[in-house]
């Protein structure tokens, strides 16, 4: 193992300054805000001193990030060195970070503008560990060969730790054998050695399979329909316009006549305007985030890429998916698209990003074929139980009570046209029916599956190894007329993610509380003995 | 699914919700105090002295009587050799199994109130919930928290 202790490429030190320029915006515009923009550049006027002490400020403030993210830069190593990646970094204090490679989770990459032209990546290790939203370390920038550099080291230190067991493995049945033919053994140890080192070696060549390339003209429904809201709103405001001649202009003076009218169609084309643009950076935005995404399969690691701009590359462990949910917007379903996320145990999520995407959008035949190759043990289309006909008012029915009281008072206090809101009883309504048209469960052996619709039509597909717990709810008025309410936990992220099983037969509530029991002959185990001889 | 757990929380836990209650009571009846007198000052509407007089009365007889009996008559725990069941609730009543596998840590916390009852709490940590049994004896709390951390190590995944 060497011992070389390695740096940064320099431009991190652009990098850092940038980043500290970042969060010197907003004092700067409170500094230049605060003084009016007033500047004066004549040395012999009185005030020069203080009118020109914001810019000296900013100026010091400048030239204090510049220098330390320079400082930063020069202050950074790292090095390999006892199966651990060690890492010495700070400005006044020193701080020493040693990481042990078997610990380590996944290596992230993103490469942002300015790594792209030299060849450099942003690297982001993550432990287990590295809940709170942050990285373990983060390597600014470093030269791709550099970032190769260190997953070699990684899995050489892994198999390391492999071979040591193996050898130790050997060694046992080597004194087992008796000592007598000594000289055949050393031989046969040293072939069965050699046979090792081939199958390493094997192992060494990594199998790479693209799970799931998203197509262009996916890519481009995906952003059409990125800015979901904001096509709505516009395509809104394009038919009120229509209706603009409905108004009753002719009532009101000739003299503010034009004037309304002008005011009115300036004000929508002002909307309209502003939605679009809106729509517009939407769509450009996930054009560049979701450019060239590719999900592929490399050993029992996912590795997804995407990015225009900005690659990023994100490494998921398989045996870190807590589960999988199959998310399907009303809209994107009547086309049968949908989305597909992954609930991952720790790991830090890119600012904001709660879970990762698998597939952001896929028709929904593809998606489960996909997922039926990466995991081919789970049921990816299970028959589900469904919540009886006597539980539907229950998905409206808390609704109503809340919004019932509102819909009085605004009635009310605005009397006419106050009764509009109104039409919001019906919907709701509406929605809880489908809400429990969609609702659903199945359990196949250790498998769960929950689908539930807030808006979107959700299928959460979960191990029940990796349920957390079980909870099972009922309100007085519940229990009257046999119904009950469960909820699960996985881990995610920092936080659990948590899935519903809405007002469904108590007795199937009561049998799945009896499946998640560990090591409990459940009735449903003694229901799947008897079907499975 | 089995009968419900079986053991209730300690009786004094129910003396320490009314003091909890009693407290919060006492909060209202401040403010109640605070809003008559500011009536009185400034002549306000006079239904205002009803609001007053009946808020704190109707708060009080919820927060100090009613709701910690229910809530007490719900709490049922036990922790089994593979599992943690707990049940309590007000209107709903819930119901949740830990298994042993899954449970992290446990930690025991006595705030003043508890402790002058001679009352600890137990929470049950694992890696995305807590769960929290309220009011036990504290020579009780102590065993319960060794005994699960005890059973946390030694139960086995099953799947």
């Amino acid at each position: 193992m060497s011992d070389e202790k390695f740096r940064l490429h320099p431009i991190s030190a652009i990098i850092n300054c940038v980043k500290g320029l970042k969060d010197l915006l907003i004092p700067f515009f409170i500094i230049f805000v605060g003084k009016g923009f007033k500047f004066n550049f004549d040395p012999h006027d009185e005030g020069f001193f203080w009118d020109s002490l914001p810019i000296l400020i900013a100026g010091v403030l400048l030239v204090l990030n510049f220098v330390s993210g320079v400082v930063k830069w020069r202050r950074f190593v790292y090095w390999f060195e006892d199966d651990e990646l060690r890492i010495e970094y700070g400005l006044f204090v020193k701080k020493k970070r040693y990481i042990p490679f078997e610990r380590i989770q996944s290596l992230n990459y993103q490469e942002g503008i300015l790594h792209r032209p030299l060849q450099l990546v942003k690297v982001s290790v993550e432990t287990a560990a590295s809940k709170d939203k942050k990285a373990e370390a983060e390597l600014t920038a470093i030269t791709r060969t550099a970032a190769d550099m260190i997953e070699l080291e990684m899995k050489r230190a892994k198999r390391g730790k492999q071979q040591v067991k193996q050898g130790l493995a050997q060694n046992e049945l080597l004194h087992e054998i008796d000592h007598d033919n000594k000289s055949e053994i050393d031989g046969d140890s040293a072939s069965v050695s050699s046979q090792q080192e081939f199958r390493i070696q094997e192992d060494e060549i990594v199998q790479r399979e693209v799970i799931h390339r998203m197509s262009v003209k996916d890519l481009l429904i995906l952003a059409t329909t990125s800015g979901g809201v904001g096509v709505v709103f516009s395509g809104l405001v394009a038919i009120a316009s229509q209706f603009g001649d409905i108004i009753p202009y002719d009532y009101l003076y000739d003299e503010i006549r034009v004037f309304v009218k002008v005011g009115v169609l300036l004000v929508m084309l002002a909307v309209f305007l502003v939605l679009f643009v809106a729509w517009g950076v939407s769509f450009v935005l996930t054009l560049f985030n979701y450019y060239s995404f590719i999900v592929e399969r490399e050993n029992d690691k996912l590795i997804i890429t995407r990015g225009l701009l900005e690659k990023r590359r994100v490494t998921i462990p398989l045996n870190r998916i807590q589960g999988i949910k199959i998310v399907e917007n009303p809209l994107r379903q009547m086309f049968g698209y949908a989305t597909v996320t992954v609930e991952s145990a720790g790991g830090s999520m890119q600012n904001g990003e709660k879970k990762i995407i698998l597939m952001p959008l896929v028709k929904k035949r593809d998606a489960i074929a996909a997922l039926q190759r990466l995991f081919p043990e789970i049921n990816w289309l299970p028959t589900l139980t469904r919540s009886p006909k006597r539980a539907r008012p229950s998905y409206y029915k808390i609704g109503l009570l809340w919004i019932l009281p509102v819909t009085a008072v605004v009635s009310y206090l605005f009397f006419p046209y106050g009764l509009l809101s109104l039409l919001i009883i019906p919907l709701l309504i509406l929605l809880g029916v489908w809400q429990h048209k969609t609702a659903g469960y199945a359990l196949d052996g250790y498998q769960l599956t929950v689908v539930y619709r807030t808006i979107s039509r959700t299928s959460f597909f979960m191990e029940k190894k990796r349920l957390q717990q079980m909870t099972m709810r009922q309100t007085y008025f519940k229990k009257r007329i046999g119904i009950a309410s469960l909820r699960t936990t996985i881990m995610s992220g920092s936080m659990g993610a948590s899935a519903t099983i809405a007002h469904f037969e108590k007795t199937d509530i009561e049998k799945l509380m009896a499946w998640y029991e560990p090591n409990a002959k459940s009735a449903y185990d003694v229901e799947k003995s008897i079907s499975e001889p | 699914m089995s009968a419900e757990p079986k053991y209730q929380i300690s009786r004094k836990g129910l003396s320490v919700w009314r003091v909890y209650g009693s407290i919060q009571t006492l909060i209202i009846l401040l403010v109640a105090i605070g809003a008559g007198v500011l009536t009185w000052l400034f002549e306000w509407y006079w239904w205002i002295y009803i609001v007053c007089a009946v808020v704190p009365i109707v708060f009080g007889f919820l927060f100090i009587y009613l709701f910690p009996k229910i809530r007490w008559d719900h709490w049922r725990y036990e922790v089994r050799e593979q599992e943690i069941e707990v049940q309590y609730g007000l209107f709903i009543v819930v119901r949740t199994l830990v298994p042993m596998v899954r449970v992290q840590h446990v930690d025991t916390a006595q705030g003043p109130i508890l402790k002058r009852y001679g009352l600890a709490e137990i929470t049950i940590s694992t890696a995305a919930t807590t769960h929290t049994i309220p009011a036990l004896i504290m020579a009780e709390a102590d065993d319960l928290r060794a005994r699960i951390s005890e059973l946390a190590r030694v139960a086995e995944d099953d799947v």
